[in-house]
């Protein structure tokens, strides 16, 4: 799809969206297909709008910025810095402004649902926690049990997942999915990605060189926001090419979709399950993969004073041998799955369409949610009987 | 999770269950000292809620009996640490640059007691891991950024800037020692003259609470422990008329560690608890001296666009409604106050009970605390 001009249109807008629109735009090509969908449907319905329609609409956010100091952008601006977005999230009038914002946008959004112009697909979602946990103390997810079903196999879950994960890839995917709308694999190591073979993936493991440069990099940061400023633009520009597998680095859109992950905190450079859980949540709302499969990990214990410098190689000039936190990884994986699940409960894509599975993987059990309702999941099942539901839901044929 | 109204009861019957057991309320001694404690972004539902308390057992069980509490104290300007702090100094709410390049816009607390005192040195100290709280939250005080000190030191070793290649507790006490010796100011330190480095009280103070982490029976070593101990040599050394210490260990949250967030919390728990014990322990500071301990902000809501526990920016009860708790010979009676207050409102108030008054202050005068 090209790039469509909406100059006019963003003009028009509040002076607020005009950096995030121009940067949007200007990056066309970066962007995934169901956000050119997206945007493309929220512009197009802005466009056709009346103008005392249109007016209307926007009335409270413009009131709101008329009485906001705000940055001095110029027509053409195109994203918001460090200092520009500290700017607005420290002005009084700030909370009433997202609020305004959030309220404009929910209404975009209903209407091109309602006007039916995204069409539904049904989608997954699996969360699998690793093997090498302690068994938990407390039941796992208990708020989402209540929505769910405990599903007991005939195997632990790892044994399961050898025929799921091919089974899920080689489904028919529906008609209109682009490649990169079907399935994505998010994990901490290979395994998946392996079992998977040839679908979009990123491994925490496998990405160890490009991490290290940008960490190294960030912590080249000195203590003024100038500095911050600098090193994330150079960061945007960075080839990292030779920095990744050949597939991730072949593919434009996912390198620039990785290089927005490691640059936008939430752990993604620090923690395995952090970033999993920060890319997952990333995709589901950029993307919109139909299948999204999420490899938590195991996490080492931070080693006593090289845990003060979180971005700094924790092995370095450090005596403490390497040792895993299984309970600490429990805590954090059961925890960060729950994001992974509330992250596409945020999206309209997944809202009542998706099919949410929680596994661990030494676990003969997973908890199902599923948007038809629980009485809809059985109590028990075999591996092949787990397989070839998740399949023909996926293909339309439950 | 626990309602408010759950909370509430439980919170006064441990105070009942207290004051039944205790005696009355020491009177106050001549100079009056105040501890500020903040710490950073702590939610209600990993606190004092039913699920949470398990994280604030000291807080909880051991402080809150003895204490003026607020369960209900609303953040209502910037939720970022540097402005959420500066507001509580200022009882005013700053909107100023979260990086530390502009000073609040309102004279603090230390400000106003600097004024109505004789000139003294050590009058006021900050001892925070927050780098941008540097000399310039308010003139003429001593900023010690404790937490900045082990980074620097842990840093220098494992980049290779340091004769010392290990990081070993021995080595690193070294390290710390010569980057006090030698680079302070790099590190934001900041004190009203050079001389007060130079000082040889002042230099024992920080060399002793650099030992004492190193060498401490509970093999201390994280941040907040290192301010807590700096903290606590402060207050036994030079005594001052006001110290403010800032915990940040909690915000590991950012980096998406909920172990740890909650680990950082229990830790907070269990420092708060340490120097309460420390001051009741001093003939000199017991009768006089007065903690208040304040989380800044709570953090997002799961489920947020902002990524929940990690940050804390929403526009929410979640992320806005903190707690405050005082101890000491500032409040009339230990109680739990059901209302809902502003954190700006301590300024005043502890102003009024320390004998100055915060003029430019927005927050009102809590009645509960002496004035």
């Amino acid at each position: 799809m090209a790039a469509p001009d909406y100059k006019e249109l963003i003009s028009r807008l509040p002076r607020t969206f005009g950096p995030a629109l121009n940067d949007q735009l200007h990056q066309w090509e970066m962007l995934f297909p169901a956000e050119q969908r997206q945007l493309k449907a929220q512009m197009d319905w802005l466009a056709a709008l009346p103008p005392a329609e249109f007016k209307t609409l926007f009335a409270p956010i413009v009131q709101v910025e008329d009485r906001m100091d705000l940055p001095k952008w110029q027509p053409g601006s195109t994203g918001l810095s460090i200092h520009d977005v500290g700017v607005m999230a420290r002005s009084p009038l700030y909370p009433q402004w997202r609020q305004q914002v959030e309220k404009v946008f929910g209404r975009i959004d209903d209407a091109i649902q309602a006007s039916g112009a995204m069409k539904p697909v049904p989608r997954l979602v699996v969360s699998i926690l690793p093997a090498g946990l302690p068994k938990p103390g407390d039941p796992l997810w208990p708020e989402l049990a209540e929505v769910g079903q405990w599903v007991q196999l005939d195997r632990p879950f790892l044994k399961v997942e050898e025929t799921l994960v091919p089974a899920i890839v080689k489904r028919k995917a529906p008609a209109g999915l682009e490649p990169d709308e079907t399935t994505w694999v998010i994990e901490c190591g290979k395994r998946l990605s392996a079992e998977s073979g040839g679908v979009t993936s990123l491994s925490w493991d496998a990405l160890e060189k490009v991490r290290r440069e940008f960490l190294n990099r960030l912590n080249g940061i000195s203590r003024d926001i100038k500095s911050a400023d600098q090193t994330t633009n150079d960061l945007k520009r960075l080839d990292i090419r030779k920095l990744l597998d050949p597939a991730t680095g072949a593919s434009p859109r996912l390198r620039e979709f990785l290089r927005g992950i490691l640059l936008s905190g939430n752990g993604s450079l620090v923690f395995n399950n952090s970033f999993v859980q920060w890319a997952a949540s990333e995709a589901l709302r950029r993307a919109q993969p139909q299948v999204l499969l999420a490899g938590f990990g195991l996490r080492q214990k931070l080693k006593p004073f090289s845990s003060v410098v979180l971005f700094e190689d924790q092995n370095r000039s450090n005596p403490t041998p390497d040792q895993d936190d299984p309970a600490g990884s429990l805590t954090d994986a059961a925890f960060l799955a729950q994001y992974v699940y509330l992250a596409a409960q945020r999206v309209s894509a997944y809202q009542g369409h998706t099919v949410s599975v929680f596994a661990m993987e030494e676990l003969d059990r997973v908890l199902v949610v599923d948007p038809r309702g629980k009485q809809n999941v059985p109590a028990r099942l075999t591996g092949e009987a787990l397989t070839a539901r998740i399949v023909a839901w996926l293909t339309g044929a439950a | 999770m626990m309602n408010r109204r759950t909370l509430i009861q439980t919170l006064i019957a441990a105070v009942a269950q207290r004051l039944a057991a205790a005696p009355a309320a020491a009177v106050h001694a001549r100079s009056k000292r105040l501890v500020l404690v903040t710490i950073g972004g702590i939610r209600r539902q990993e606190s004092f809620s039913e699920k949470g308390i398990v994280n604030v057992p000291h807080l909880f069980n051991d402080l809150l009996p003895q204490s003026l509490f607020y369960p209900y104290t609303v953040n209502e300007g910037v939720t970022s640490h540097f402005n959420s702090i500066a507001s509580i100094l200022t009882g005013v709410w700053q909107h100023v640059d979260d990086w530390g390049s502009e000073k609040p816009t309102h004279p603090t607390m230390f400000h106003y007691l600097k004024a109505g005192r004789p000139a003294d040195p050590n009058d006021c100290w900050v001892v925070t891991s927050n780098k941008q709280l540097t000399a310039n939250i308010s003139p003429g005080i001593n900023v010690i950024l404790a937490k900045q000190l082990l980074i620097e030191a842990v840093e220098r070793i494992i980049m290779g800037q340091s004769s010392r290649k290990s990081l070993e507790r021995e080595q690193l006490l070294q390290e710390m020692k010569a980057v006090l010796e030698t680079d302070y100011e790099r590190i934001g330190w900041g004190v009203p003259a050079t001389s007060t480095f130079q000082d040889p009280t002042v230099k024992k103070t920080f060399v002793d609470a650099l030992a004492g982490f190193i060498h401490g029976p509970t093999a201390p070593v994280s941040g907040d422990e290192l301010t807590l101990t700096v903290g606590m040599e402060v207050l036994k050394r030079l005594a001052p008329a006001m110290l403010m210490m800032n915990f940040s260990d909690v915000e590991v949250a950012h980096s998406g560690s909920y172990s740890l967030h909650l680990g950082g919390i229990r830790r907070s728990d269990m420092l708060c608890h340490k120097l309460w014990q420390f001051i009741q322990a001093s003939p000199e500071l017991k009768e006089n001296t007065t903690l208040l301990i304040m989380n800044e902000f709570g953090r997002d809501p799961d489920g947020s666009s902002t990524n929940g526990f990690f940050n804390h920016r929403t526009d929410t009860e979640t992320c806005r409604m903190a707690w405050s708790m005082v101890l000491g010979p500032a409040i009339r009676k230990p109680q739990v106050v059901e209302r809902v207050v502003r954190q700006i409102d301590f300024a005043p108030s502890m102003g009024s009970w320390m004998g100055f008054e915060a003029v430019k202050a927005a927050g009102a005068h809590l009645p509960e605390i002496v004035g």
